[in-house]
């Protein structure tokens, strides 16, 4: 097990987790002296009928204050202001919140307000600002990928005066994550495998990236392991239980895993690749990841080979030569990629010109891609990046995975 | 039965010093290879006007500031924080840290990666101000030892980095 | 991978390891709201020089420390009132423990007074009854643990607390502190590390994230303890099992203790042996009986015992056996490494055949979760013959 010069590992959130999780809410929060929970949450989630299940299995252990399931997808400073309000008007005094990185984000927002009795959200941003326990939060993810319910940050944007506001603190971790397979039964193929793909590019880039640590390190190889044992598989046959809460599962793990030891250039172009043109965040990583690997192999093809173990199963590795592993992995990642295509009926793309919106209109013209590149400089995630990236490394990644060509290895400058 | 015994917090002058000094250069250099090297003047010249950073050490210094001017000049602007209004603060949680960044044992990736630094501002200029590092560390140390503190060591013709150097060390030393 | 239908897990620990770990205590307390740490540490630890790290660590942050370098090797009520008394009066407001076993132990009951007052020390004795969370505790640990440390439990007299809210919300592993200790030390943290992290990746409550930080302290034990015995001198290898250590406490905490960990409880208090070296002792024959057992699992176990390839080339119906032939394996190294210090069987630990009739039978008594006296009696006789 590799140990680092130095290395941080923290995980605080209690993870609860199961098939009936959620009848476990009234306790958690009893445990957390609270009593009448706001539920914070999206119409996407509203309409899906998850609201109501989260309601039924709470509503005999505790008081629901308020439901608000109207929070924008961009963590908005309004409603973040709207909803502290309702919160206090109210009586509430704990939180939860159902939904993906935006519902996580605006409940986190809503918290300092509320915890802190203020009324600027501006005077708590930055690293560390927070001094002391919130108000409880329980966190019920509704999809198996971003790993917000495990995350330590906030981003709120103030769309008024075009500001967004990170904010970053132990504190803001959930008190409680639960993660309960009824949530993600009723995702579509290819959101399924959109995410899934994200909390399969947060456990390799943590694993792979320059933040690595042996308890991160282990949370990985378990997140991989379930993954390449579960994603295609529900992606096939959404109605699988068990491969669900796998999922979950696996997705809280990855979250743990890069939380810790964050990710590198795949999230870097992956970002700037969602600010541009609006791609979601789990197809970015899905296109990106082959390359991410294949960009840094001359310094980290050595931990891309051991994944192969957790990603393609012990058979496969013991058979694998251990000079061809790591290429092993990368089409190993490519092959999932086209049975997750195959899977969700074509909807899951696999290169950057096959992503289109919902009237079918291409998302990324390869006109957009210097832009993507040129955004990609300000990225912090580079940091964590085994290997440097310029302008013109990451406008040849995004040429190449656009195609959908594997990269070539003698263009990567190596220094 | 034992006693409590209250120690308050000592000094690490001769470090601290050290330090200090680390930063000066740099802060210099920088200044220095803004007016020489196009790369530096041109991550200066997408900053915000009179954009100024602090790298600086917790809890209360060294530090180095440096900045545009009314003219868009890039200036260092000494270590006294007193009056001047930063953009973005990098700070390294201690003098320790701070020690093995200036005695190249680890680079500013590594830094990051150990959480080792703060970043108080926007990212996008951090990452501006660490490529800026990165490049001014070419210019001043000897190639085997900024191989250690850059993740890629450029490969630039003899002109840039030679003739550079010697332009990069004379004006940090004359402070032009 | 097997996945649980149901299951919890919490661990408030964070871990900061490596070099330079001491120096990061101001940033960590502040973003605790700490200001003025309170130190607890022994004369051992403090006449070795450790003090005077930690001293030298807060030099340049403005942090003032109080230091109490006086915790005796078993501490009573007495002395925790004292400690009261001097944390009240001194204004401060986080603790700080610094090595291992009696002095952690001191830290997490102080915490409960300085909490609150010493009056709830007596309250809270007993699982899970601590309500709300203490103050900010760090551990820095040191080779001189128990394994224990950063786990959930603390006793003093005749008290004995179980509580997540015990648990340190720091671990400072640094290298200048993990100085080497005796063979039987050294050994016995490990191997109560190594029997609790077995036991939580087997065990009924086997899940994904308590097996995170199991796999990490069995793969860093397996990896480092036989070398660390051989050579002292090998500090990586000391912060490697150090690093087990505490990690084990955090898995160790979400899981009731299994039987191996209770066997070897009560034949160490039966014959006055060290926990950790009867809980080594007794682990593979455990195992061997539980493999035919429901709810156990393991053949899974031969991957953190023995890494990718070795896990990979065994065919399924093998991993059992392997996994077992590698602990007593392992056994054999280290008795080999400690030129016999570490015994292999209860009859070379001097345990006399006669009293493990009665052992068997208090353990089963103790035990919340059956294992009757019949099968702990078979699985001693086993131990007390050795493989
Ligand atoms: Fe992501």
């Amino acid at each position: 097990m590799n140990l680092p010069g130095y290395y941080e590992f923290c995980c605080r959130v209690k993870i609860i987790a199961g098939h009936d999780a959620l009848e476990k809410i009234p306790d958690a929060l009893a445990y957390l002296r609270a009593r009448t929970p706001m539920i914070v949450s999206d119409k996407g989630v509203a309409g899906a009928g998850l609201i109501d299940i989260v309601t039924s299995a709470i509503k005999d252990g505790v008081t629901i204050g308020a439901v608000a399931d109207d929070v924008t997808p961009d963590s908005d400073l309004q409603v973040v202001h709207r909803l502290a309000r309702l919160y206090r008007e109210k009586r509430c005094d704990s939180l939860i919140a159902v939904g993906g990185g935006s519902v996580m984000d605006t409940a986190k927002g809503v918290n300092i307000l509320i915890s802190e009795n203020a009324d600027d959200l501006m005077k708590f941003s930055g690293a560390n600002a927070l001094k002391r326990a919130l108000k409880p939060l329980i966190a019920i993810p509704t999809t198996a990928g971003t790993g917000s319910e495990v995350t330590l940050v906030a981003v709120v944007k103030d769309h008024e005066r075009h500001l967004k506001m990170a904010f970053v603190s132990y504190f803001l971790l959930p008190d409680v994550s639960v993660l309960d397979s009824r949530m993600t039964l009723s995702l579509p193929p290819a959101i399924t495998a959109a995410t899934g793909m994200d909390a399969l590019a947060h456990a390799v880039e943590a694993y792979t990236c320059l933040a690595k640590n042996p308890l991160s390190d282990a949370h990985a190889l378990a997140a991989i392991n379930l993954i390449g044992e579960n994603l295609v598989r529900v992606t096939r046959d959404p109605g699988d239980k068990n491969g669900r809460l796998a999922m979950a599962n696996a997705a809280t793990l990855a979250g743990i895993a890069f939380s810790n030891s964050m990710v590198g250039m795949v999230h870097t172009l992956g970002h700037s690749a969602g600010s541009v043109c609006g791609v979601p965040h789990g197809v970015c990583m899905a296109i990106l990841l082959p390359y991410g690997l294949e960009y840094n192999m001359h310094k980290n093809g050595h931990l891309t080979a051991e994944l192969l173990f957790p990603l393609g199963g012990a058979q496969v590795y013991a058979a694998t030569p251990e000079g061809e592993r790591a290429d092993k992995v990368i089409a190993l990642v490519r092959r999932i990629n086209e049975d997750l295509h195959e899977a969700s009926g074509g909807r899951h793309p696999r290169f950057f010109r096959e992503v289109v919106d919902r009237e079918g209109k291409q998302m990324v013209p390869r006109e957009k891609l210097p832009e993507i590149a040129k955004t990609a400089l300000s990225d912090g995630s580079l940091f964590y990046n085994p290997e440097d990236l310029d302008y013109d490394d990451f406008l040849m990644v995004m040429e190449t995975s656009w195609e959908g060509e594997p990269l070539e290895r003698r263009k990567i400058k190596k220094g | 039965m034992g006693t409590i015994r209250e120690v308050k917090s000592g000094k690490k002058s001769l470090k601290k010093d050290y330090v200090a000094i680390m930063m000066w250069f740099m802060g210099r250099a920088i200044q220095a290879a803004a007016s020489v090297d196009r790369d530096v003047r041109k991550e200066f010249a997408e900053l915000p006007d009179r954009f100024t950073f602090d790298l600086c050490v917790m809890p209360d210094g060294p530090h180095m500031i440096v900045g545009k001017d009314r003219k868009g000049y890039v200036r260092y602007m000494g270590w006294d924080t007193e009056g001047k209004r930063t953009n973005l603060r990098i700070k390294i949680k201690n003098l320790e840290a701070a020690i093995l960044m200036f005695t190249f044992q680890e680079s500013t990736a590594l830094a990051t990666a150990r959480n080792r630094l703060v970043v108080d501002g926007e990212v996008p200029h951090a990452c501006a101000a660490v490529r800026i590092l990165d490049i001014v560390e070419v210019y001043l140390l000897p190639k085997i030892i900024a191989k250690l503190a850059v993740k890629r060591y450029p490969l630039w013709s003899p002109g840039r980095k030679y003739i550079g150097r010697v332009f990069v060390y004379l004006r940090t030393v004359l402070g032009l | 991978m097997f996945s649980p239908d149901r299951y919890e897990f919490f661990c408030p620990v964070k871990t900061n390891s490596g070099s330079r770990a001491l120096e990061h205590l101001p940033f960590e307390l502040d973003t605790m709201n700490a200001t003025k740490p309170f130190v607890i540490t022994s004369q051992k630890d403090a006449r070795r020089g450790l003090v005077d790290v930690i001293i030298d660590a807060f030099k340049d942050s403005g942090v003032t420390i109080g230091i109490f370098d006086g915790a005796p090797a078993a501490p009573g009520m007495k002395l925790i009132k004292e400690l009261f008394t001097m944390y009240r009066d001194g204004g401060y407001d986080s603790l700080i423990a610094v090595g291992g076993g009696a002095v952690v132990d001191t830290a997490k009951i102080l915490n409960i007074a300085v909490s609150g007052a010493p009056e709830d020390i007596e309250r809270y004795a007993g699982s899970d009854l601590i309500t709300k969370p203490l103050k900010p505790l760090v551990l820095v640990p040191t080779l001189s643990g128990t394994g224990y440390e950063s786990s959930r439990y603390a006793c003093i007299d005749t008290l004995s607390f179980s509580s997540c809210f015990l648990m340190p919300h720091l671990v400072v592993i640094d290298p200048r502190m993990i100085v080497f200790e005796d063979v039987e030390t050294t050994a016995a943290a490990s191997l109560v590390t190594l029997t609790h992290a077995v036991e939580v990746y087997t065990g009924p409550e086997k899940n994904p994230l308590s097996d995170s930080y199991a796999y990490a302290a069995i793969r860093f034990v397996m990896e480092n303890l036989v070398s660390v015995i051989r050579d002292p001198r090998d500090g990586k290898g000391r912060l490697a099992l150090v690093n087990a250590h505490n990690a084990a406490g955090c898995a160790f905490s979400n899981s009731t203790p299994g039987m191996a960990h209770r066997l070897g409880k009560a034949v160490g208090d039966a014959c006055q042996l060290s926990w950790g070296l009867c809980m080594g002792i007794l682990l593979p024959h455990i195992l061997e009986r539980q493999t035919s057992e429901d709810g156990y699992h393991i053949p899974g176990l031969l991957l953190p015992l023995a890494g990718f390839d070795v896990y990979a080339e065994t065919p399924e119906h093998m991993k059992v056996q392997k996994a077992i032939g590698i602990l007593y394996d392992f056994q054999r190294d280290l008795f080999e490494a400690s030129r016999g210090a570490i015994v292999r069987s209860l009859k070379d630990a001097e345990v006399p055949e006669e009293m493990l009739r009665d052992i068997a039978r208090k353990a089963a008594g103790r035990s919340s979760t059956g294992f009757d006296a019949d099968v702990s009696l078979m699985v001693l006789e086993q131990a007390w013959k050795g493989k």
